[in-house]
């Protein structure tokens, strides 16, 4: 009886109470309490969440939760274990469409909740995707590849060359476009690894997820994963890009550059923004508007990708703070890093107690860069002392690389070479925008509640 | 027919659901301000809402059917009123534990069991009225019950959740929400479906209304209560009237559904004696696009010229007479079929449809039928529908129309209805299953513990009906009773009672008929708090006042709070008067009015002690003054 799945997520008092009476998760039953008697389903319980009850789904749909010491019998009824299973509708192929494929990596961008749990099972086969979102059917022929099953925050180096070898063969399979599914959280880290890792692809690579998962009616997830599809079949820019929401109202997605674009708010749907620049363009389910012009075309002739899948991992981002101890940067030289990036304050500067710290990094062969935790602006250490005193002491400036693209261009830079100038060279020779000549007027747009202007906009164009 | 139609013949059950905001100072899932409402907003949101599978792999019915709608959602925010939570760009904020202590003390009050520990739910709502597409809901209590007559009425439960957006407008592919009531706490009542005649579902609701308002923890006013009502007769099916402002119209609209349901099981009756199942029953849908100028009739030429609209015809075999039965008193099923197309398939220009079996006058003429009938083939047997629209709104309109036909051979369909003033019903949506409920997985459980509910117990107000008996015990008439049993002076009224010096009569009549009368000649009442109250009982309990000067002296302190009494009825010279002059009060006043003649001598007596009552004001109590006049009258 002592079985986990049957006692899934309790522990303690509750799960002996569920072995006592011999109950199970999933039981349909019928429990005695000093409030009086119910009947329901045993749900799993959350393993974070207390031993003292036991919760029950009732035949309403609410679920509640009974304190185990009101608890005097439980009889089990039934038992109905929820099925995972999403319906498969097959999806119909056309020769006239593009061939899109899709990279799952673990973010739930077509999914549906477990009524009975809560939890959340994804769709995945073209199949479930048809049956989740049937408006894919009048864009692409759909063919879909499960990487990886990963929250986001877990996707590392390892997934990046895994996802680049996957994408160079999946184009040189032919596929008109490359779609990859994945969590939001990294999803820019991940767009700049795959931008250094893929060079010079024939066709667009879309990275798309979903800041509302696609089990509430509100969920931005069909909608991204429409637009990523008519983007990866259909548009022009053979390049990495993000496709996530534009506003936060259900309008259009924008297309950002790999190496520029970041999560900029926890929690809103239009939280991707292109830092420094302008995005790409702007796609909704009828067009595509290209916004900017410099883009790597797409190619129909060739199939060929230069695949770089390399990654040093010994390599650490240091976000300044004031009164930094020397300790931080001294602890990741004796733990053998090859790379640091700072995050500096303002133009790129940290306090003068760091300085021999630095010396010795640099000296004993770290190679250290300079990025502004401002995110907007460029690095600019000859505008005060401070900034060349850290250069002679060995620290490189990015220009306007941004620290996460940093830390992963350093990365993938060493992955490939140590050699100092060589790394310097690579570090400073942008692949794709991650160091722009110039910033353009309309590069840097922080919105300020509170302004005239603003409150005009509002005003006037309401989202 | 209608006026000889008795529920409770067809075994009518009914229950309600009770929606009343809360007091809380701020929203249930966010820390905005509550109830802060404005016509007002600063910026407007887009959104879309789409269904999501069900358990099962299929989609719930109304979910399906508000995403055939395909409706624009237009969110109007307001800075002062929401934050990023109500757009739904923010997840839930720890739910306010104000609200759920009021809950819990409205589910004691209830007699209902306290939950163990608070899940949170989504329960789906496609219809745009929450950005998230769900309303956070939770149960507090349940398995509570209410005294009625001589029975008890069951709550099923008490759940706690946030209140949803206000509708702006509602035209054809928009639809425009205000934001500034959403996630407003309130508080859900169901009761069991104990009531058994109409009159019963009023009453109930008046019993549950009383005891939320006597918590003092309840909103007021406009748009602070809403009441659903469910109605079901034997072989019909559980109707859901919707979000009904008012008790006093409780009893019509539970009549006429209850009507509507017997009648829909006679157009049951009706189309399976004609067609025997309803597989046997066949819709057909036609384009008239072709032929749609060759048509008369001023409602099709508008939509045609004016609107730019297309024609499309269904053509329903084998029913004719479907079209003209009545469902509501003076409402056939054309129009559940014209409700179901305005609300699926947008066609919200009313009339909305023309039909076959319209001999109002307002139907077709003989060319027009002529045409429909040759370009649909209507057989004798058959009858046809014309609707106007775009054409992607006309073929859901079409499909709907068959739908909801083949429905009507299983007799009622599971509805939410709408209330109208008349106290008919309009189609609002399909009443949603429990596959609509899930649990929201943004926010944890919370353990209540005994200690929290017991503090919680320790402190509750007496109920209503407790406190009713109570009144009447101490020889209060019931009617009084009940009105201070329930009004917001219930606690003062029990407290002064405690003290034992004045009459409970007296503090009964001071505590409503007087303050009532007060009010209406503009005397500010509520100026007066607890203080003031027991003061004036010190007063009533020392003889410093008579019940004959109380009015006098309250309507004095309301407007004057900050005075002692003492000092006003001394000034004013309104203490009691010695007997003794009392007495000559009452003599000379007697010798001025000798003269006077009466038509009925022996009224005298109490003609004095009318002018001498007037002429004391309360100096002297009416008993008093009664005897001094008797004593007076014998004199002479």
């Amino acid at each position: 009886m002592d079985n986990s799945e049957d006692l899934k997520g309790y522990r303690g008092t509750a799960r002996n109470l569920l072995i006592a009476h011999k109950a199970r998760v999933w039981g349909d039953v019928v429990v005695q309490t000093t409030q009086g008697e119910f009947t329901g389903i045993i749900l799993p319980r959350s393993e974070t969440a207390d031993d003292q009850h036991v919760v029950l789904k009732l035949p309403n749909g609410y679920n509640i939760g009974l304190r185990v010491d009101t608890i005097h019998k439980i009889e089990e009824v039934g038992y109905k274990k929820a099925h995972y299973k999403i319906p498969e509708k097959t999806f119909p192929t056309n020769p006239l469409k593009a061939n899109v494929t899709l990279l799952g990596t673990g973010g739930t961008i077509a999914s549906r909740l477990d009524y009975r749990t809560g939890a959340v099972i994804p769709a995945f086969s073209p199949g479930e995707l048809y049956g989740a979102v049937p408006e894919l059917v009048d864009i692409c022929n759909l063919n879909t590849i499960k990487l990886y099953g990963e929250f986001s925050e877990n996707i590392g180096p390892t997934h990046w060359m895994g996802i680049a070898k996957a994408v160079a063969e999946h184009i040189e399979a032919g596929a008109d476009g490359i779609v990859i599914g994945h969590g939001t959280d990294t999803m820019h880290h991940t767009a700049a690894a795959l931008t250094f890792m893929i060079q010079d692809p024939p066709v667009p690579v879309v990275m798309v997820g979903s800041q509302r998962s696609s089990d509430r009616p509100s969920s931005d997830a069909a909608l991204n994963l429409i637009n990523a599809c008519r983007t990866a079949g259909y548009s022009d820019i053979a390049e990495v890009l993000v496709c996530m929401f534009g506003p936060t109202s259900d309008q259009y997605d924008l297309l950002h550059r790999g190496t520029r674009v970041r999560k900029m708010h926890s929690s809103y749907r239009s939280t991707f923004r292109t830092i420094g620049e302008r995005p790409m363009a702007r796609v909704s389910p009828s067009e595509i508007v290209y916004i900017r012009e410099d883009y790597h075309k797409r190619r129909r002739d060739d199939r060929s990708v230069k695949l770089f899948p390399y990654f040093d991992e010994r390599v650490g981002i240091v976000y300044y703070y004031p009164n930094m101890k020397p300790n931080v940067i001294e602890s990741m030289i004796d733990n053998g890093y090859k790379g640091i990036i700072i995050a500096g304050t303002g133009l790129g500067h940290v306090n003068k107690p760091l300085y021999p710290a630095l010396k010795r990094a640099c000296e004993s062969g770290i190679h250290v860069y300079m990025t502004v935790q401002t995110l907007w602006g460029y690095v600019q250490m000859f505008v005060y002392d401070t900034g060349r005193d850290i250069m002679d002491l060995g620290v490189i400036p990015t220009d306007n690389m941004l620290p996460e693209v940093a830390y992963v261009k350093l990365g993938w830079v060493l992955g490939q070479t140590h050699d100092r100038e060589e790394v310097k060279k690579l570090m400073l020779t942008p692949v794709s925008d991650e160091i722009t000549e110039r910033e353009p007027i309309d590069g840097y747009l922080v919105m300020q509640g509170g302004l005239p202007e603003m409150d005009y906009y509002f005003k006037s164009y309401k989202r | 027919m209608e006026a000889n139609f008795d529920p409770t013949a067809y075994k009518m059950k009914s229950g309600l659901e009770v929606h009343h905001q809360i007091y809380t100072k701020k929203k249930l899932f966010c820390r905005c301000p509550a109830g802060l409402y404005s016509t007002h907003h600063d910026a407007e949101v887009l959104r879309h809402m789409r269904p999501t599978l069900s358990e099962l792999g299929e989609y719930d019915g109304t979910a399906l059917m508000e995403f055939k709608t395909k409706k624009n959602v237009i969110y109007l925010l307001d800075r002062q009123s929401v934050c990023t939570y109500e757009m739904d760009d923010t997840p839930p904020f720890p739910i306010n534990q104000e609200a759920i202590d009021i809950a819990i003390e409205i589910a004691l009050l209830l007699n209902c069991k306290i939950v163990g520990e608070v899940h949170i739910a989504r329960k789906q709502y496609l219809d745009g009225s929450i950005p998230t597409g769900f309303q956070r809901t939770t149960i507090i209590g349940w398995d509570g019950w209410i005294p009625y007559k001589d029975r008890k009425v069951g709550i099923i439960q008490l759940a706690l959740e946030e209140d949803a957006c206000r509708e702006v407008s509602d035209i054809q592919h928009t639809i425009t929400y205000r934001t500034d009531r959403l996630s407003m706490p309130l508080i859900e009542v169901v009761t069991a479906p104990d009531m058994k005649t109409p009159q019963e579902v009023a009453e109930v609701g008046r019993v549950i209304g009383d005891l939320l308002r006597c918590t003092g923890k309840v909103r007021r006013g406009i748009g602070s209560v809403r009441q659903d009502v469910n109605v079901s007769i034997e072989g019909g099916c559980r109707v859901e009237i919707k979000g009904v402002p008012r008790i006093p119209l409780f009893p019509t609209l539970v009549y006429h559904e209850a009507f509507r349901q017997h009648q829909l099981l006679h157009i049951r009756d009706f189309l399976i004696g004609k067609l025997t199942s309803r597989e046997h029953f066949k819709g057909d849908i036609f384009s008239l696009a072709d032929q749609q100028d060759r048509f008369h009739h001023p409602l099709i030429k508008e939509a045609i010229h004016d609107r730019g609209a297309v024609l499309k015809g269904i053509a329903l075999r084998g029913v004719k007479g479907l079209l003209n039965a009545t469902t509501q008193p003076g409402l056939t099923f054309a129009h559940e079929i014209s409700e179901r197309i305005r609300v699926i398939a947008c066609l919200d220009h009313l009339p909305n449809l023309i039909h076959t079996e319209d001999h109002s006058g307002l139907g077709l003429d003989l060319e027009d039928m002529k045409l429909v009938t040759n370009s649909m083939r209507l057989k004798p047997d058959d009858c046809g529908v014309l609707v106007w629209g775009s054409i992607e709104d006309t073929q859901t309109a079409a499909q709907e129309i068959i739908a909801r036909v083949e429905e009507a051979f299983d007799g009622v369909p599971h509805e939410t209805r709408q209330a109208r003033r008349d106290g008919l019903t309009d189609f609002e949506r399909i009443l949603p299953g429990p596959d609509r409920m899930y649990p929201d997985t943004d926010s944890p459980p919370t353990a209540l513990t005994v200690e929290r509910i017991e503090i919680i117990r320790e402190k509750l107000p007496p109920q209503p009906w407790v406190m009713q008996e109570q009144f009447v015990q101490e020889g209060i008439s019931p009617h009084v009773a009940h009105e201070l049993s329930t009004s917001p002076n219930r606690l003062l009224a029990l407290k002064l009672m405690e003290d034992k010096g004045v009459s409970p009569k007296l503090i009964a009549w001071a505590l409503t008929e007087l303050q009532k009368s007060l009010k209406r000649k503009q005397v500010p009442i509520a100026q007066l708090n607890d203080q003031h109250w027991s003061k004036i009982n010190d007063l009533v309990k020392n003889k410093r006042i008579y019940r004959e000067g109380l009015p006098n002296l309250i309507a004095y302190l309301a407007h004057h709070p900050f005075d002692d009494p003492e000092d006003f009825l001394t000034a004013q010279n309104l203490l009691p008067l010695p007997p003794t002059v009392l007495a000559q009060t009452v003599a000379k006043i007697s010798e001025q009015n000798v003269q006077v003649k009466l038509y009925k001598e022996e009224n005298r007596p109490k003609v004095l002690m009318g002018l001498v009552m007037h002429e004391l004001r309360g100096r002297a109590s009416g008993e008093q003054i009664w005897l001094c006049v008797q004593k007076q009258s014998q004199k002479r």
